[in-house]
């Protein structure tokens, strides 16, 4: 299945880089958004980042011993059910160095909010991407540092242009992936409130989530056929997220296609097209999981690899993906051994798998600013295990566009989470009965 | 010798009017003529300069209007070959716009670069932008600087 599926994107890349001319996009094309600028005219210097205030509240139940699970209390944090958040801060300067030689382009952008990628150790800031991109090979440009990797769209687009606030169950807990801590760390178990961080509470992983990036080295470009958009992305990197260098002796590899038909080249990230893309990234993991002082970690595989489509002409948007997960299934953050229960053998994820899809709808109300929008996403994880969670959620949102870098993002979300080999109040089910609603307001503001 | 004389003054207007043709084939009989100058770094510049000689086309219709849009100092970028807006520039020309390249500016640029920069097959090189200004601007030219 895995070796079929690298053929036929190996295969598909290859009937796209015959069939077109390299260009240059500039709209919803990601690979060339985040890093890329139009040649000839970009600024030498260009200060560019957003702005996200939060509000969110869980009305989730206590586990029926009391105590709180992480589903059940709002991130990064997992100290409350309600807080307000400055969720993401990011400030950043891209363009050419050179004016005089726009095939050299770069672009730096630093995390100064309080999510994920700055809470675990604390950091007043994190370096999200330090990339160069070079432009000189038509049909093979050439980026360099670090920078996110080509993956599932409601993760690889702009997080400042995404429609909803929370993502998707599946792309949450196994696409933002969690790099294990280095030396056995024990999980924790449900906490109750007011929670004791004097053992990292319910947050034990110690360093920053990947936010989707690595450092490495990609190839990439798009190939014009008429109205058709074919884009390619090969990359290697080292498969240790935020971290920079390599940990382990082994690369990941992250590939990428899509294909775009391109109903208006105006637009910008809201350019109307229809668009379907195939990825995967494969890489290992080394997880130390004995309990005792001596570090020896194994090395597990973490594949990842999914296909989505994008249909998007105002009024309406149309998008959905199905994506799988082999190996190192994230099960908590309050689980650094990825491991739901060391003491027995089920729900243990370094060799799990897990998959997701999500359908999802807007309408921008013609004559308005106001946009409607619906998810619905599922999660089936540790998949034929005895611990086998599924996650359904239904998001209901509205945005109001201020203007075109502003607007107010509200989302409901109505969630169900169920062991699925359990009853209720049974085994796992004890802590997941109770996961309730949860709503979020989010302001976002680009500069 | 009469049709000598007949022939130099036919090979005269013909030169005369090869000549003219630097200037435009529209320009001395277009009801408007202006001259554009873009020489600021600024890309948003470059998306004005080109919003307006399309808005005046648009106003007074291709036949009607001499247009030519003078780069030069960092303005020049408007005119490399890659540039991202060369598909307007080409839009532009097939309605007559004329793009002039400043040289001086020209071999600056390629001191820098260690190599002449590649410019848009439609730019005319000419000696001085500012030159060219006041040229077009003594022929009757009016300047605008968006």
């Amino acid at each position: 299945m895995k070796t079929t599926f690298k053929k036929t994107l190996i295969a598909a890349g290859v009937a796209a880089v015959m069939g077109g001319i390299a260009g240059q996009a500039q709209a919803a094309n990601w690979l060339f958004l985040q890093g890329t600028e139009p040649e000839g005219t970009a600024a030498r210097a260009k200060v560019w980042g957003f702005i996200q205030a939060q509000y969110q509240k869980d009305y989730s139940d206590p586990n029926a011993s009391g105590g709180y699970i992480p589903p059940k209390l709002i991130g990064p944090d997992l100290t409350t059910q309600e807080s307000f958040n400055v969720f993401r801060a990011r400030v950043g300067v891209r363009g050419t160095g050179f004016p005089l030689d726009s095939k050299v382009n770069y672009f730096f952008l630093v995390e100064f909010g309080n999510n994920g990628i700055t809470q675990p150790g604390g950091s007043f800031a994190k370096i999200t991407d330090a990339s160069i991109t070079l432009n000189h090979i038509k049909g093979a440009r050439i980026r360099m540092g670090q920078f996110k990797t080509p993956m599932s769209e409601e993760v690889y687009q702009g997080i400042a242009i995404f429609d909803y606030i929370n993502f998707t169950s599946y792309a949450g807990q196994q696409l933002i992936e969690r790099t294990p801590n280095q030396r056995y760390s024990s999980n924790v178990g449900p906490q109750p409130l007011p929670m004791d961080l004097s053992n990292g509470g319910l947050t034990q992983f110690d360093k920053s989530v990947s936010a989707a990036r690595d450092t490495g080295i990609q190839i990439f470009d798009t190939f014009k056929v008429k109205n058709w958009e074919h884009s390619y992305s090969v990359m290697i990197g080292n498969g240790n997220g935020l971290n920079y260098t390599d940990n382990d002796n082994n690369k990941d590899t992250y590939l990428y296609l899509s294909t775009e038909y391109v109903f208006s080249p105006k637009g910008g990230p809201f350019r109307p097209g229809v668009k379907a893309y195939v990825w995967s990234q494969s890489g290992k993991r080394l997880l130390d999981n004995t309990n005792d002082s001596t570090y020896n970690p194994q090395e597990h595989d973490r594949k990842r690899y999914g296909i989505g489509f994008k249909y998007l002409k105002k009024p309406y948007r149309i998008s959905g993906e199905y994506n799988k997960a082999e190996g190192m299934i994230f099960v908590g953050p309050h689980s650094p051994t990825f491991d739901m229960n060391p003491s027995v053998p089920p729900g243990n994820g370094e060799d799990g798998e897990a998959d997701g899809w999500y359908i999802d709808l807007g309408w921008y109300i013609p004559g308005t600013k106001w946009e409607l929008d619906f998810r619905y996403d599922e999660m089936r994880r540790l998949i034929d295990d005895p611990f086998e969670t599924k996650w359904k959620t239904s998001t209901l949102g509205f945005q109001y566009h201020f203007n075109r870098k502003s607007r107010l993002t509200v989302n409901y979300a109505i969630r169900d989470v169920t062991a699925v080999n359990y009853g209720s109040g049974a085994g796992p089910n004890a802590n997941l009965d109770g996961i309730g609603d949860r709503l979020a307001l989010q302001l976002t503001h680009i500069f | 010798m009469r049709m000598a004389y007949r022939w130099l003054a036919m090979v005269l207007m013909l030169g005369l009017s090869l000549s003219s043709f630097t200037a435009s084939a529209a320009g001395e009989f277009a009801e408007q003529k202006i001259v554009l100058q873009i020489s600021d770094p600024n890309p948003f510049k470059q998306t004005l300069v080109l919003n307006v000689a399309g808005n005046i086309l648009r106003h007074y219709g291709q036949d009607r209007v001499a247009i030519e849009i003078v780069a030069f100092g960092p303005g020049l970028r408007l005119l490399f070959a890659e540039n991202a807006n060369k598909g307007r520039i080409q839009s532009l020309v097939d309605s007559g716009v004329r793009f002039s390249a400043c040289k001086n500016t020209i071999r600056n640029m390629g001191k820098k670069l260690g190599h002449p920069p590649e410019l848009n097959p439609n730019a005319v090189p000419v000696t001085a932008g500012v030159v060219r200004i006041v040229d077009l601007m003594d022929k009757g030219y009016k300047l605008i600087k968006p």
